[in-house]
């Protein structure tokens, strides 16, 4: 049996949440914009999730749009925060997900000025920098993740979110990695406009949300049929949506002991790890997701160490899934200040609901053994 | 209940569910197919054996399929991503959209869109059938025309374009084509090795596929060009970011065979049902039937009538366990008669007591002769309820 | 899919859905019916119109009936007052108002209009009443 440790890639869908969802795909549920019966029963399960998804952050349900997933999520925030305004600046952290970095990028064109936000190497915002930055003029959007996809560190959204809006801009803050591993409210970190993915909760692939506060005028990206009340067209996607739903209930109710079981078995790998030389924990001794490591190795290079592991069926990653297989380095560790070759050393590992003991054992044993090969 | 209503959305096949619930199982298929490693590896190839499966059922290269959300986000990218690339609209720069009064409204919404940033977009009248001919599109044209976006099959009227005809002259114009295709895949023969579309747009749960995703066909030779409308990690050429669904797009591989497979027994068996219905209803005094009646100019799955003397919506109310539609899914939330109906000429009221039927695999005959004796009761009734004076 | 029931399926309040159905005192008297006064109220191309045919005997309402077109909830109206306004004298017929409509069966904001056309062709009615009567 291989085992998995890639859960911040994609999680496999929980099998009570596919319970939820088969219902919608095997049913005779229709378009949910038909006037019919069918389309009624559609909307109403449309509407049950959109409640679902809205307890798990504490917002309200009429905040909640649905997407495709977390990249329409956010291009939908950047693109349509700025499309038809005269261009100011839009600030995005070092070490976004590449889904704000190209949003925001891909806005140069259109006259924004584009400037990152200072990461220090604990992986935190350089706060000081940051205040200056955002003094500096007027700023129309800042967006933050609130725990990075890569190391895990988990960002101080609310003490960012006073100094954007004390520059009179609007928050935006990626929270896909954060939702269901970690409890938090929208309203309390300060976010105007949050994205929430399924799949990275055991729910289901193509489908995720954009948290928009009612104070922010958004321009649709998605032209057409007017659906989510005009900022997002085109059928709903019935079965993912309930099953983004079913997901997020269980998250809020389950994610206590998530926490407390991915803290003991995060602490069974680190100590493990740190008994190991030429070990780097990046993030370490920031506030990190609980299900989250990611470390370099010295002598290694991620990519062919996570060959080496996928050979012995264990499953990691170097960094981001969209980034796999690129040939660069981590963008998140070359945003903390680390160097190439150590950001090149990255591997990965982030854990489930289903992972054991024995697996993260097994982890640092085919580790160990691959160590003293390169020794050798 | 007796669901006529396939053109809004169709149920999973069960075959194309088989397909997809070992990507929903928590054991073994779970995997991003972005990630470098073995449950990975997996996804990725399951996604690109689909995508073959997708280009086999419209005559195009695997590498020519870009996987989007659904028809609404592919009519989206081909549009705003071919003005995009060319720098379009910008000022000083004129361009021009040619699309059709009767297109899907997400097209519409999309020039609209574009016109706000300055575009100049010509909405053709079709004609009395519903069709835009290639003569008039070609009409049309004018040295800054950057696109035609046409519909190969209206969703609301089941008229076919002329595709084949128009395709060759806008290539010959050196003038890029975008065809919404939702309604045409598995209704009728898409070959895109001799049909010269530059962008076509599919989407799955219009032919028992899986809701949530589509597709966009891309050429390569000559290569239309695009700008991404989704940006971050590059997937799909660069043209689509996003985590694929392998599920998704699985069921939508498997839904495209399937049609490959079903596509002549399908057709016949719509085709027939379609005029079954017909044969009944047109017993009904003053029925007018919106669309083409002649063959290869109407698509097999539908059949739109409308009947003059009775409010819409009392008879959809009034056909109690039948789903029919009254327009397009998109739209029929809202009471407004149909723009579709509108264009071909039809006046309000008309156009308002209309009723859309749309067949399916598992439509049978028997259903169609419960169906036509309930209309041509129910449309009697209300007529009878009347106080209006007799007009049809 | 048992919540999937086949009866009334887009949701019309219990009563619309029963009167539209059943349509009670559809129709209209024949030529020679002594006493009837009838009136009618809306348009074609607001897509509602209500006929109201009420029987009198002198000034008490013994038998009425209705004709409509429109959605389901302007002939639940229909249906209504013509079985309401049974046995009423004009005094009585006078006091029921679009409100009142509205309340009896259930009719939404959205279709406030179907009980205006319902008030107005009762008040049409009792109009060319009175001008009978004068």
């Amino acid at each position: 049996m291989p085992i998995y440790l890639d859960h911040n890639a994609t999680t496999p869908l929980d099998p009570r949440v596919l319970n939820a969802m088969l219902p919608y795909l095997s049913g005779p549920y229709g378009n949910a914009s038909s006037v019919h019966r069918y389309g009624r029963a559609a909307r109403d399960a449309i509407e049950a999730a959109r409640v679902q998804v809205a307890a798990l952050v504490g917002a309200e349900a009429s905040e909640v749009s649905f997407t495709s997933g977390a990249t329409e999520s956010n291009n939908l925030a950047i693109k349509g925060l700025t499309e038809g305004r005269a261009p100011t600046r839009l600030l995005y952290g070092a070490t976004e997900h590449p889904a704000i970095l190209e949003a925001a990028e891909s806005r140069r064109a259109h006259g924004w000025g584009v400037e990152t936000i200072a990461i220090d190497a604990a992986g935190l915002v350089d706060w000081p920098a940051f205040q200056t930055q955002s003094s500096r003029g007027p700023v129309r959007v800042a967006a933050l993740m609130l725990a990075n996809n890569e190391t895990g560190v988990i960002q101080d959204c609310a003490r960012a979110a006073r100094m954007v809006h004390a520059a009179g801009a609007l928050f935006h803050v990626d929270a896909v990695q954060a939702a269901g591993k970690l409890p938090f409210s929208f309203a309390e970190t300060g976010a105007d406009l949050m994205c929430l993915s399924a799949h990275k909760l055991y729910g289901p692939k193509g489908v995720g949300a954009l948290l928009v506060k009612s104070h922010v005028e958004l321009t649709t990206q998605l032209h057409g049929g007017g659906q989510e009340r005009g900022l997002r067209g085109g059928t709903e996607n019935l079965a993912a949506i309930v099953g983004f739903g079913a997901a997020c209930e269980l998250a809020a109710a389950e994610v206590g002991q998530r926490i407390a079981r991915w803290t003991e078995l995060t602490t069974r790998l680190e100590t493990g790890l740190r008994a190991l030389s030429g070990i780097t924990i990046f993030g370490d001794g920031s506030p990190r997701l609980s299900n989250t490591a990611q470390f370099g190795v010295a002598g290694w290079e991620g990519e062919a160490l996570l060959m080496a592991l996928d050979r012995k069926g264990i499953a990691v990653s170097s960094g981001s899934a969209c980034a796999s297989g690129t040939g660069e380095p981590s963008h998140v560790l070359l945003g903390m200040g680390w160097d190439r070759d150590t950001a090149f050393s990255a591997i990965r590992v982030s854990l489930g609901v289903a992972t054991t003991d024995a697996e993260i054992d097994r982890f640092l044993a085919v580790l160990g053994d691959l160590r003293l090969q390169v020794a050798a | 209940m007796i669901y006529l209503d396939y053109a809004a959305t169709t149920p999973l096949d069960e075959r194309v569910f088989e397909a997809m619930l070992p990507y929903l199982k928590p054991d073994g298929l779970h995997g991003n197919p972005a990630s470098t490693h073995g449950p990975g590896f997996k996804a990725r190839a399951a996604v690109e054996a689909a995508r073959r499966q997708v280009a086999s059922l419209i005559g195009a290269d695997a590498s020519e399929i870009i996987w989007t959300s659904g028809a609404t986000e592919s009519n989206n990218l081909a549009i705003k991503g071919a003005l995009e690339f060319r720098g379009l609209p910008k000022a000083g720069k004129p361009a021009h959209i040619v699309t059709s009064k009767t297109e899907h409204k997400c097209v519409l919404d999309t020039c609209r869109h574009l016109e706000t940033l300055g575009a100049r977009v010509t909405y053709l009248k079709p004609d009395a059938d519903g069709r835009v001919s290639p003569e008039a599109v070609m009409a049309a044209i004018t040295p800054d025309t950057a696109l035609v976006s046409l519909m190969w099959v209206n969703n609301e009227i089941g008229a076919v374009n002329d595709i084949e005809r128009l395709a060759p002259s806008l290539r010959e114009r050196g003038v890029m084509l975008h065809v919404d295709a939702a309604q045409a895949a598995g209704k009728l023969a898409i070959d895109l090795a001799a049909v010269p579309i530059d962008l076509l747009s599919l989407s799955a749960h219009k032919l028992y596929g899986p809701k949530g995703v589509g597709a966009l066909f891309v050429r390569r030779k000559p290569r239309a060009r695009l700008s991404p409308q989704m940006h971050g990690g590059g997937h799909e050429q660069g043209m689509r970011s996003g985590t694929l669904a392998p599920h998704q797009v699985v069921g939508m591989g498997a839904a495209c065979a399937l049609a490959a497979e079903r596509f002549e027994a399908d057709i016949a068996h719509w085709s027939g049902l379609r005029d079954a219905l017909w044969t009944r209803l047109r017993e009904v005094p003053g029925v007018l039937r919106n669309g083409p009646a002649e063959g290869t100019r109407a698509a097999p799955h539908l059949l739109n009538l409308s009947f003059p003397g009775v409010e819409g919506e009392a008879l959809r109310a009034s056909l109690g366990g039948i789903a029919v539609s009254s327009g397009s899914a998109c739209s029929s939330a809202t009471a407004e008669p149909s723009y579709v109906l509108r264009a071909l000429g039809r006046d309000d009221e008309t156009a308002n007591a209309s009723l859309r039927f749309s067949f399916g695999r598992k439509t049978t005959l028997a259903e169609i002769e419960t169906v036509a004796r309930t209309v041509i009761e129910q449309v009697a009734w209300l007529r009878e309820l009347s106080p209006l004076p007799r007009t049809w | 899919m048992s919540e999937l029931d086949d009866s009334n399926p887009f949701g019309y309040a219990p009563e619309i859905w029963r009167l539209f159905q059943r349509a009670p005192n559809a129709g209209s008297f024949a030529d020679d019916v002594q006493g009837v006064v009838s009136a009618e109220a809306g348009t074609p191309a607001a897509r509602s119109v209500l006929r109201l045919a009420l029987r009198f005997d002198g000034d008490r309402v013994v038998d009425a009936r209705f004709r409509a077109y429109g959605c389901p909830a302007s002939i639940a109206v229909g249906a209504y007052i013509a079985g309401w306004a049974q046995g009423r004298n004009p005094q009585e017929l006078s006091l029921l108002k679009a409100a009142d409509l509205r309340a009896a069966l259930e009719i939404p904001e959205d279709r406030a209009h179907c009980a205006l056309l319902g008030e107005d062709a009762l008040r049409a009615v009792l109009t060319r009443y009175k001008e009978q009567q004068a």
